[in-house]
């Protein structure tokens, strides 16, 4: 035991360790700390109105456990989700795993050790979803001193199970698929796999309630009763938990609770016993590789002679799509935007996509061009492909120190890879806009044009950002990306096009499509200019 | 040719190379000696354009790194002690990469990738990513990079580290054969067998300060003949 406490310590300070940390970080940490607060506060009290909403229609009919059923399902998905990516990065893709196993720790202390830092994930989605939703169910039904008392224990032991479950599925499917020949492979898939599902429980949602009232969900439920009884029969936990805390007085609560402690001890036990049999089968040589069949006209055919820029850039995109942490940053996560937009735009209750596109022809052009300049503004601005050019390479950033390549090639191969990859986002709003939303040709290719534009400056900004301040020492890939640098870049990217969108808005002789447009590409090309010749002289002084 | 000529650099108000004089010539092996900590490291980094000097100027074949840096940099190849460079591409893709960097043609890459790769065993790897190579492998995928532009100049920090026996013969008559051709290598190492081995010259550098530089014969009449040179690298550096 005092193995598993010395090690679940120890890999905790070095998770959560300040160390490194510059005091810009820290102060960023703080500012986003305190901008995040009035957004909690709207969660929770959009939190607060769905429950109270719910339980007033479903409390009548004695149908009010369903609420709590709901929820507690909702959270097991969510724990499942978080657990997923989590433990699989802590158990298996870790770089400190192969050092832990020389030491001699059994299994199960190393699985606990590695399993305090998904926990504390998964207890801080506890606290921030869990948490406020059981006390507005407690305010809105009135319930006593019990019910909270009932609420707390549940609170502490309900994400014991889906996480048990989930790192017990993981260790057999390591164990016996295998993956592990595949690492990078398996890391690309569970990113694309979280991406997908995500994106597939916002559409269930959407289709299941389109555009309906709390009251409308009220009645669904009450008539789908079955299904929800289904489905907590599929989470039995949810099932119990629901239970217990609708009737706290009684016997049958007092008994569901126990069942629920029974439960969420059992999965513990299961899971230290899995982990002990399974774990070191699973992770033992990890580190061995795949090697390919050689092939000799293969190699040869690969020997080809290319501009420096083109290899430069080649080299930016492969490491970028090879490396599971960089594809799912940079590539995953800037499609989140769209994809959801689409989503959103799709499942519109009223059906008609094509509003949007006749909403905008109410606009006159420059207010139309303007807001869509803002919109693909942000959407490009939120990809972290550019705040991490140089940071990403790490420790090999030296070899451009000592090869005989222009630091502008460099810099010039890494803004260019980061907007080749904000193609992938601007395609699909073009192509949705164009086929989906009945927008005017016109509008569409002048916007299609300042988007492209209003993306290498984002580009430029990030990657002189980054510059300025990279992160090279990093042990692991996210460590770049836990920085606040893409926020500063943020910041400072919405500061200037904001400034410059109202600038333009306010002169009133800047007026249609074809004008506006024209401003914009004028002032997108002088701040374009500007941000180079800022870049050039950065170069000249650290060179 | 490398000159270094009054070459200091400080960390923090900490002088690290304390007015460095250094001639290393054409034809010859060039050891750099020295403890751990002693300004080795920073050394090299300044020769090869990784940190700035602060004072004194550093020429490769008669050319000032600082001003003219570009121009150096395609006169010399350089093998740093770590040799995990971007573990993701493949190892032909990184070769690729350093041939367009150096503009090595395409016929002379094809045949210098088969030569070099081959030699150090690592032809049959080279379609694997490089972040499946042992330490050894990924040092001599290094190693062949820089030798695959051919140039004068061959700096290399620590190359022996992790090679095995044969890698380690192969590279070191390389490098008999690069100097014996009128070029220069300078390498930087602690095992002072191959000091005793292969170099031409030594320098011996300790707190930032060059205690020692002439050729093996001269270091060992300046301390008694029967001493080998790990008891003369000991008294030299026994302060550090």
């Amino acid at each position: 035991m005092r193995n598993s406490v010395t090690l679940i310590r120890t890999l905790l300070k070095m998770q959560f360790s300040m160390v490194g940390k510059s005091t810009s970080e820290q102060v960023g940490m703080a500012i986003a700390i305190l901008f995040a607060i009035p957004f909690a506060g709207l969660i929770l009290s959009i939190m607060n109105s769905l429950i109270g909403g719910l339980y007033q229609q479903l409390a009548p009919t004695g149908n009010e456990n369903a609420v709590l059923g709901l929820v507690f399902i909702a959270l097991t998905v969510i724990f499942l989700f978080i657990g997923l990516t989590s433990i699989l990065s802590s158990f298996y893709f870790a770089e400190n795993i192969e050092a832990l196993l020389s030491f001699p720790f059994h299994p199960y202390q190393i699985i606990l050790g590695k399993s305090a830092f998904p926990m504390i994930l998964i207890y801080i989605a506890n606290a921030a979803i869990l948490a406020p939703l059981l006390i507005f169910y407690g305010l809105h039904s009135g319930a006593g001193l019990l019910y909270y008392f009932y609420a707390l224990i549940i609170w502490g032991i309900f994400p014991l199970v889906p996480f048990a479950v989930i790192a017990i599925l993981l260790m057999f499917l390591m164990r016996f698929a295998n993956i592990s020949k595949n690492k990078d492979r398996t890391k690309v898939l569970a990113g694309l796999f979280s991406f997908v599902m995500i994106i597939g429980v916002n559409i269930v949602i959407r289709m299941n309630n389109d555009g309906q009232s709390t009251g409308q969900i009220a009645t669904l439920i009450q008539e789908e009763n079955k299904l929800l009884n289904m489905l907590t029969g599929a989470f039995p936990t949810a099932y119990f938990s629901s239970i217990s805390l609708t009737q706290p007085a009684s016997w049958t609560g007092l008994l569901y609770l126990f069942i629920m402690i029974a439960i969420s001890v059992g999965a513990v036990i299961l899971f230290l016993t899995f982990g002990q049999k399974l774990y070191f089968k699973g992770v033992l040589g990890l580190s061995g590789g795949h090697k390919k069949t050689f092939n000799e006209q293969k190699v040869l055919r690969k020997v080809k002679e290319q501009r420096v820029f083109l290899t430069l850039l080649k080299k930016e995109l492969r490491i970028i799509f090879r490396t599971p942490t960089f594809f799912t940053q940079c590539i995953v996560q800037s499609l989140f935007a769209p994809v959801f937009l689409v989503v959103i735009l799709l499942f519109e209750r009223s059906g008609s996509i094509s509003s949007v596109g006749t909403m905008l022809e109410q606009f006159n052009g420059k207010t139309t061009i303007l807001i869509l300049f803002l919109f693909s503004c942000l959407i490009v601005a939120l990809n972290p492909t550019a705040v991490s050019s140089v940071s990403r390479d790490g420790k090999s950033w030296a070899l451009y120190l000592y090869v005989p390549v222009d630091r502008s090639s460099v810099l010039l191969s890494k803004i260019t890879a980061a907007w080749v990859i904000s193609l992938l986002p601007i395609g699909i709003i073009a192509g949705f806009a164009l086929i989906s939303i009945d927008l005017q040709l016109g509008i569409w290719v002048a916007w299609l044009m300042i988007t492209l534009i209003a993306s290498w400056f984002t580009c430029l900004v990030g990657t002189i950002l980054d510059m300025q301040n990279p992160k090279l020492d990093w042990t692991d890939e996210q460590e770049i990306f836990k920085r606040m640098m893409a926020f500063f870049a943020l910041i400072l990217e919405a500061t200037v096009i904001g400034l410059t969108t109202l600038l333009i808005w306010l002169i009133p002789i800047i007026n249609g499509i074809w004008l506006t447009t024209l401003m914009l590409v004028i002032t997108m090309g002088v701040l374009i200019t500007a941000g180079h010749t800022l870049l050039l002289t950065f170069i000249k002084k650290t060179a | 040719m490398i000159e270094l000529n009054n070459v200091s650099k400080s960390f923090g108000g900490t002088q690290v190379v304390s007015n460095l004089n250094l001639s290393i010539p054409k034809g010859k092996i060039f050891g750099f000696l020295g403890p751990n900590g002693a300004g080795k490291s920073t050394t090299i980094k300044m020769i090869t354009g990784i940190l700035p000097i602060d004072e004194g100027t550093i020429n490769i074949n008669g050319i000032d790194v600082a001003k003219h840096p570009l121009e150096t940099k395609k006169n010399f190849g350089y093998v740093p002690d770590r040799s995990d460079i971007f573990l993701r591409l493949k190892g032909i893709e990184y070769l690729n990469f350093i041939g367009d960097v150096y503009n090595v043609p395409q016929d002379i890459r094809q045949t210098k990738i088969e030569q070099l790769t081959k030699s150090f065993g690592v032809y049959e790897a080279l379609d694997d990513h490089i972040h499946t190579y042992s330490h050894g492998m990924r040092q001599k995928i290094v190693v062949s990079g820089v030798l695959l532009h051919d140039p004068d100049v061959w700096i290399l920090d620590e190359p022996l580290s992790g090679l095995d026996p044969k890698s380690s013969y192969t590279l070191k008559e390389m490098m008999r054969e690069h100097a014996d051709q009128g070029n220069t290598v300078f390498f930087s190492t602690h095992v002072l067998e191959v000091v005793e081995q292969l170099c031409d010259e030594v320098a011996i550098i300790n707190k930032g300060q060059l205690e020692f530089h002439g050729n093996m014969k001269d270091m060992k009449q300046q301390f008694q003949d029967d001493d080998n040179l790990e008891k003369v690298f000991l008294e030299l550096t026994q302060n550090a």
